[in-house]
């Protein structure tokens, strides 16, 4: 082998291992930068999927105001959705969401029925849009309040419940 | 020549291991940066749970209303039976909680939840334990002060 050809072969390994150096130098840069990044993301991820409902609970369509003694967090007004559920053409793309569902914890009925307005108060969930839940969903729970009749007497029941929020 | 050979030997070496150090490293960076998985339970869950569960109307009735849990959490402290039919509050208490945390968080049944633990104590005096399936070393827990005779309220989902 020529002395030329050499000196060719050495530059050309030299030229990979000097790239190959910089390509290292790269990726310990983008892992130290990207270390944190996993838990940023997940908080992030929990933070939005928390502010989505909580933003839903607490919207002034679905909230419960003062209605039920003073202002609650994540309080929804049942009858509020209901009302809500049947005039959903003017709310079509409102919240930007392909469904939104109210499924009542505790107490169960006994056969587990979507509320309409025949069946309501004796119902388990409230689909807003009508629709099964698909998708990406955010859920969280809330508190499901509505007026209750009893000898007479008005009182507020709450019950606990959960709000579904699905985009596709 | 023979130096020459050596010296080209030294380098194929070298570019290899660089190679593979880079091939390593490339993994190790996919590994690192892979989409994070979304956590069975989030701590936000909790919180609210908490915070609805405690605004839940029972079916106790005192002089003027029916009691909230949170209304019953104090009245069991203060050992209070209902009006209505006098069941101790306590037992409202226990039976209600009990009912919300069976439906709320569905232990095995294919669901993501293993356990979970509820307490409600004053100083060292407990009102509630609800304990129901496992414990593991996956949780997300809250506690919340009721802020009357230092009531409060711990609860822990285990996944």
């Amino acid at each position: 082998m020529k002395t030329a050809q050499m000196k060719i072969q050495q530059m050309a390994f030299m030229l990979i291992a000097v790239t190959l150096f910089f390509v290292l130098v790269l990726m310990f840069f983008l892992v130290v930068k990207f270390a944190g990044l996993k838990e940023t993301a997940s908080e992030l991820e929990e933070k939005n999927a928390m502010l989505l409902v909580s933003k839903l609970a607490n919207s002034p369509e679905f909230s419960c105001g003062n209605s039920f003694g003073k202002n609650k967090i994540n309080c929804v007004d049942a009858d509020k959705i209901m009302m809500l559920k049947e005039n959903i053409e003017k709310y079509k793309d409102f919240w930007g969401a392909s469904n939104i569902e109210v499924k009542k914890i505790y107490p169960k009925t006994k056969n587990a029925r979507t509320c309409e307005l025949g069946n309501y108060p004796d119902c388990d969930s409230i689909r807003v849009y009508s629709k099964e839940i698909s998708g990406f969903d955010a859920s969280n729970f809330i508190i499901l309040c509505r007026k209750e009749t009893s000898e007479g007497e008005t009182y507020d029941k709450c019950e606990v419940a959960k709000m579904m929020v699905s985009y596709s | 020549m023979k130096k020459n050979k050596s010296g080209q030997e030294e380098m194929v070496g070298f570019a290899l291991i660089v190679i593979i150090v880079a091939v390593i490293i490339l993994i190790f960076v996919g590994f690192s940066i892979k989409k994070p998985q979304k956590e069975p339970i989030e701590s936000y869950e909790v919180e609210s749970f908490i915070q609805s569960f405690l605004q839940h109307t029972s079916d106790c009735k005192d002089k003027i209303e029916y009691l909230s849990v949170q209304k019953l959490m104090i009245g069991c402290f203060d050992n209070e039976k209902c009006e209505e039919d006098g069941r101790e509050t306590c037992e409202v208490l226990n039976a209600t909680l009990t009912g919300i945390l069976n439906e709320g968080w569905k232990v095995g049944e294919g669901g993501l939840t293993r356990g979970y633990l509820l307490e409600v104590s004053s100083g060292v005096k407990k009102i509630v334990s609800i304990q129901e399936g496992n414990v593991t070393k996956n949780y997300k827990g809250a506690m919340q002060p009721l802020g009357r005779n230092d009531i409060q309220i711990e609860f822990t989902a285990y996944y």
